[in-house]
Parts: C-alpha cells; structure tokens; sequence
C-alpha cells in the first residue's frame, strides 16, 4: 500500500486516469506502478473521490446489472437521470455499502464515495470498482479488455483466453521458462493502433510494470490428452474470442460497440482453438503450427 | 419454442451479420461465463431476420422453401433445429 497526494494520474494502456479528493488517497501496490507524475495531458477519466459514504446521492432509475451468485452479491448498476449509479457490498456484511459510484452518460466522469479508514485516507480504487474504472475506460475509448495471459517473444504478443481453469497462468509460465515475457496472466487491455493491436498489462493486487506488446495472435484454449489447434474464421471466432470480454451486458450500445471491435480484431488477427498439454511441448507445438 | 416467441426474443438480442452469417449477443446477464455466443448459418439467419409479429410456421416453411429451393419437409426441421437450438442457448446461459 502507499499514501498519495490529493491528486494522482495513473495511465493505464496509455490512457490517463486523473483521481483527486479532499481526502489523501491511498492505492493498493498493484496501481503504483502505473503512477505517473506529467501533468501535460489531458485526461481520458476523472475521479472525484470523497471520503464519505451518503445517503443514496442518484435516483435509481431502473436496476440494469447485478453482480451476484448463489451466495453474494458484489454490486449492482442503475440507470439514473444523468448516467449510471453502482452500489458495492461488503463482502463481510453485505447489509454495509462498500463504496457508492456515479459514472456521467459520457464514461467520462466519476464520483466515488468510500468511507474513510481510521487514518483518514481513502482507497477508491479497491477491488471491484478499479476493474469497473477500467471497463468503462475501455467502452468510452474503444478498447477491450479481456480475461488472458499474453506471452511476448519479443516481437509477437499471444493471448491465451478460456474459462477459469483452462490453464491461462499454465501457459504463461510455460512460456516464460522457454524464455519470453509475459504481459499478464489474467487480465488484459487491446487497443487498435495504426499498424495492428497492442496488447497492455492492468494495474493487478500485486505490483508489476506498465507493459505492451503487439498482438499477433489470439487462442482459445483447453486442457487435453494430446497438443492440437484449429484456425477459427468468421462468426464463430468473433463469438468465441468476445465470450470472454469481460462485460456489462446490458446495453445494446456496448454490444454493438464489442461485436463491432472484434469483428475488426478476428479480421486481422488469426484466431485458433487450441488444446494443449500442460508442459513445455505446447510451446514448440504452437511455433511449429501457427500461420500454416 | 414457437416461432410466435422467436419474434418475442428479438428485441433481447443485438445481432451482426458476418458474411453469411449472424451472430446473436443477449441483451441481458452476463456472458462472461458462455463459452461462445450463438452464431445463425444462412438459414438460421432467414429464420431470425424474416419473423414478424405475423408470421405462422406456414409462412415461414413457404418464404424457406421459395428463398433456398429446399422441400418443405426440410424447411420444418431447419426451422424446428433453430428454434430447439436457441431454446437450448437461453437455457444454458
């Protein structure tokens, strides 16, 4: 943890996240090294963060999106007059409200309110609401983010998607003791540049460097008896890869806006289905076989 | 499923047309746990874009018929496929 300043510009996947309060701000280790001093920039979000939780500061309108299982429920996202509202649970006590958030219509502008810890600062950023942060960011900018490990050789970045337990954190330190760099092992932003997509690191719970490598490839994968792939096209790739876009998916715009990125993405980017044995044949397995 | 409450789904749906084909995101829950989403070939495509608030199984078995130069036998079970395959999707996610 670190104690900030009442002002602090993070910039993640190089767009500029101002955060600013009466209060001190405190982030959590994964967000400092995405801290960056310049102030000659505009930025992409801000955050007023106070260091009090109110009455309920929105009119909720209609209840859009809940976050829950069988047995918690995280938060909850309303349409209000002006954009949308969040509330969060404690975890502990879902009874308490952990922080309420208001996003304006424009994903531009945020008020957060937390209460304030007995030092007197504040964590605005504290999980779920810094990954929501960066959802939103990603919808206003036309980028995604995804749940994958990306691996870079050096010159060419791979992403590594499926449902929890289809060896993502596997294939990365597979890759990485054949002797590459990994981008992340679970969480990742792609960005359309002018000369292809760049694949980018989020701030995690634990403390890493800002990264970014060109994409090259993306690859849907499972565990299985025996190293396999096949090159997806068309509607079933878009439809694979964007299953695991990580979304609120109840706004016709938001979709529009995903089914249109990856529909672009799949376009240039290849996109295989791969099964793969857990140990370090994968590596040479994918080497040998993509692109043919 | 009816092709009455195909009609009904629409609305739930945002749809893109990739060649040939359509893709079918749900406007509601979230789709982070689906390992795919549903994906329409050429027929399945006619199906979802051609039904109304009108259309009967008839109407749609003729307009199948006349659009792919298909029997009617076959028109029933591409329609009764897609409608029993998207009951299932709805079901699963």
């Amino acid at each position: 943890m670190g104690n900030q300043p009442n002002s602090i510009n993070l910039v993640i996947a190089e767009f500029l996240i101002r955060l600013f309060s009466d209060s001190v701000i405190e982030l959590e280790e994964g967000y400092l090294p995405f801290v960056d001093q310049r102030e000659d920039r505009d930025a992409e979000v801000t955050m007023q963060c106070f260091g009090s939780i109110p009455s309920l500061p929105f009119q909720p309108d209609e209840l859009v999106f809940e976050a829950k299982n069988e047995q918690q429920r995280f938060y909850s996202i309303y349409r209000t007059g002006t954009g949308l509202g969040f509330i969060f649970y404690n975890q502990e006590n879902i009874d308490v409200i952990q922080q309420i958030a208001m996003l304006d219509e424009t994903f531009s502008h945020w008020k957060v309110y937390s209460e304030a810890t007995p030092e007197t600062s504040i964590m605005p950023l504290k999980y779920p609401l810094g990954p929501i942060v960066m959802h939103y960011l990603t919808l206003k900018t036309n980028a995604v983010m995804m749940h994958a490990s990306c691996a870079f050789d050096g010159k060419n970045a791979r992403i590594f998607t499926g449902f929890s337990g289809a060896g993502k954190s596997t294939m990365s330190k597979l890759w990485s003791a054949a002797g590459n760099g990994i981008v992340n092992d679970d969480r990742v932003i792609i960005r359309k540049q002018e000369n292809g997509y760049s694949v980018y690191n989020t701030p995690m719970y634990y403390a890493d460097i800002p990264k970014v490598a060109p994409l090259s490839a993306l690859y849907i994968i499972s565990h299985s008896p025996e190293n396999k792939m096949k090159k997806l096209s068309g509607a079933l790739a878009i439809s694979k890869v964007m299953a695991f876009c990580i979304q609120n998916n109840f706004e016709k715009q938001f979709i529009e806006s995903r089914l249109s990125f990856f529909s672009e993405l799949c376009a240039s980017v290849p996109v295989y289905e791969l099964g793969f044995v857990p140990d370090e044949s994968v590596v040479k397995f994918i080497l040998e076989n993509e692109n043919r | 499923m009816d092709i009455q409450t195909l009609y009904q789904l629409k609305s739930k749906f945002v749809a893109r047309e990739v060649g040939n084909e359509l893709i079918l995101v749900p406007l509601t829950g979230n789709i982070a746990q689906m390992s795919e989403l549903f994906t329409l070939n050429e027929t399945a495509k006619f199906i979802w874009e051609n039904s109304t608030e009108e259309t009967t199984l008839e109407d749609m078995e003729n307009a199948i018929t006349e659009t792919f130069t298909i029997d009617r036998e076959t028109a029933t079970k591409d329609i009764d496929n897609f409608l029993k395959q998207l009951e299932k999707f709805l079901i699963k996610k």
